[in-house]
């Protein structure tokens, strides 16, 4: 594996933290997180050696966790450079193997049918003139983001905490596009589907739905760009749905297919795929059965360390300002809090920027450890609906949703 | 994973990814990143749309020889490439049974039933565990 570049890319994007770097970062950083050896990382879980991907197309250096169909995770140390992910370090999430390789501007079209006054169908050229141009700082997460980290462990995508992204998307509003076809009286879903499909002709099509109300909202929207350039094939190129605030399952890449519903969507992957208990947090005791289960919708609020990593030796008596991103889920951050013991006392980190209430924004704390520890540092955000991270670790069987409070354990020498 | 089966598969991926590497990675140009001066070949301008044709990889790791692998070969493969299998936690072959099931009865995995107990056997002899206590495993697909 030649091409893997492990080195830190320069920051232009960092905002009010840029003075940071040089001296006061070097040794901050723990090993747990790095690569054992050229190629590899040791993710901090059981089973957890993964190689360095660097050929996939137009994607930089990816944590490989399936080839086929891919799934490919954001190295973590790409969330220290700013808070929007550069396209090709953006995660790539696949269901079904059947993935077009080649998709040409000229002749696809984007149909809009069902319940609707006038089936229509749109060139891309046609989209991008004939509608209102609309753009949004948006983070997409999967579903099962940290499922790598749940105890007892659970089968799936075994991700530590870079299934997650955040881009301006520039695209038009879905309801602008509904709108021209005509939602006829009495419609219920609005069902979208993309060019990829299963190997195998009984494996069900990727399809997911949104209730009208909110596929019509003046948000979820149809992206044909993200962070200034057009969505990289993996991401979904030359369409993708965006759901500011919920799940990535719901942000169909490729879209090409959308169906008006006049009743509820049975589809597989809508009704009875991407369930979750219908409880605070999805939360559940393992084995617990008899929990009504619901689609997975909203999503929690989470922050992150991204300059210092579990591990960590500080120099003692020396200031160091610590870094991380955060973001609310479903609604913008009211704050997000700070402690270094274990959770004892709490302090505001600083905020960055605020690029929107479903963007991530960079927190910072000025740090500095008289003793040599170790000290366990907590990060949580709390959403301006009130929605704190959690003390304690939720979980359930299909791995979705982790949003414990973070800590990392320090030391000063 | 067990370190015999850790390094079988890292044998086996590494050259295969370099080469990969070196025919796919060099001949398609890193996308535009992020930085606010790359909106500009979006903004304010129609998208300058053209056909995107790309090669994805392919994976050439092969289920570690054992009783069973023959069956993991011909059919797990058939839809995704056996890193996703290999990557897992260790599970017990009840565990098993129930993922290689939720293959079948989802997804459509042509697997046949009789061949079903022989799969989870192997899969547990590669990557698993003796039961604990109650099983987290609740077979849901995503």
């Amino acid at each position: 594996m030649s091409r893997i570049n492990l080195s830190r890319s320069p920051m232009s994007r960092r905002g009010f933290l840029g003075r940071m770097g040089g001296a006061g970062l070097l040794g901050l950083f723990g090993t747990s997180a790095w690569p054992a050896m050229a190629g590899t990382l040791e993710l901090p879980f059981v089973n957890g050696r993964r190689d360095l991907a660097t050929n996939f197309p137009q994607k930089a250096a990816m944590i490989l966790q399936r080839t086929r169909p891919p799934l490919l995770e954001t190295p973590f140390e790409v969330f220290d450079q700013g808070v929007f992910t550069p396209n090709d370090r953006f995660y790539v999430r696949w269901h079904l193997a059947n993935i077009p390789t080649e998709v040409d501007p000229a002749t696809f079209r984007l149909n809009i049918r069902g319940h609707v006054g006038q089936p229509i169908q749109l060139t891309l050229d046609e989209l991008v003139r004939d509608f209102k141009p609309f753009e949004i700082a948006a983070v997409n997460q999967c579903s099962g983001n940290s499922r790598g980290f749940f105890n007892p462990r659970v089968p799936g995508g075994e991700w530590a905490n870079g299934a997650m992204g955040n881009a301006l998307w520039r695209g038009v509003r879905l309801k602008d596009v509904l709108d021209r076809a005509g939602v006829k009286a009495g419609a219920l879903q609005v069902r979208f589907n993309g060019l990829d499909t299963g190997v195998v002709p009984q494996t069900p099509d990727f399809m997911k739905s949104l209730d009208i109300d909110h596929a019509r909202d003046g948000e979820v929207m149809i992206a044909y760009a993200m962070n200034g350039a057009l969505l990289p094939l993996l991401n979904g190129f030359p369409l993708r749905l965006v759901v500011p605030g919920w799940y990535a399952t719901y942000w169909v890449k490729m879209l090409n297919d959308i169906e008006v519903l006049d009743k509820p969507d049975d589809n597989f992957w809508t009704s009875k795929a991407y369930l979750i208990p219908d409880t605070p947090f999805a939360n559940i005791v393992p084995g617990q059965k008899d929990v009504k289960m619901v689609p997975i919708n909203r999503m929690l609020p989470r922050s992150f360390f991204t300059n210092v990593h579990d591990g960590a030796v500080l120099k003692i008596g020396q200031t160091t300002i610590v870094r991380g991103i955060a973001f609310g889920g479903d609604t913008g951050l009211a704050k997000v809090l700070f402690s270094a013991d274990s959770g004892s006392h709490w302090q505001e980190a600083r905020l960055g920027a605020d690029h929107g209430k479903y963007s991530f924004r960079q927190w910072e704390v000025p740090m500095r450890l008289s003793s040599s520890g170790p000290h366990k540092w907590m990060i949580k955000a709390v959403n301006s609906a009130g929605s704190a991270q959690p003390d304690h670790v939720n979980w359930n069987g299909a791995g979705f949703m982790r949003n414990v409070i973070e800590s990392v354990s320090v030391q000063a020498a | 994973m067990n370190t015999s089966l850790r390094n079988f598969v890292l044998i086996s991926a590494v050259p295969v990814l370099l080469g990969i590497a070196l025919a796919a990675g060099l001949a398609w140009p890193r996308t535009v990143n992020s930085e606010p001066a790359a909106k500009e070949a979006v903004k304010g301008s129609a998208p300058k749309w053209a056909k995107v044709s790309v090669d994805l990889p392919v994976s050439q790791v092969a289920f570690p020889p054992g009783n069973g692998s023959v069956i993991a070969n011909a059919y797990c493969l058939i839809c995704h490439s056996a890193g996703m299998v290999l990557r897992q936690p260790p599970l017990t072959q009840d565990e098993w049974t129930v993922e290689i099931n939720k293959m079948r009865n989802a997804f459509g995995a042509p697997l046949p039933a009789d061949q079903v107990e022989a799969l989870a056997k192997y899969l547990r002899s590669i990557n698993g565990q003796s039961p604990k206590g109650p099983s987290a495993v609740d077979g849901q697909a995503s």
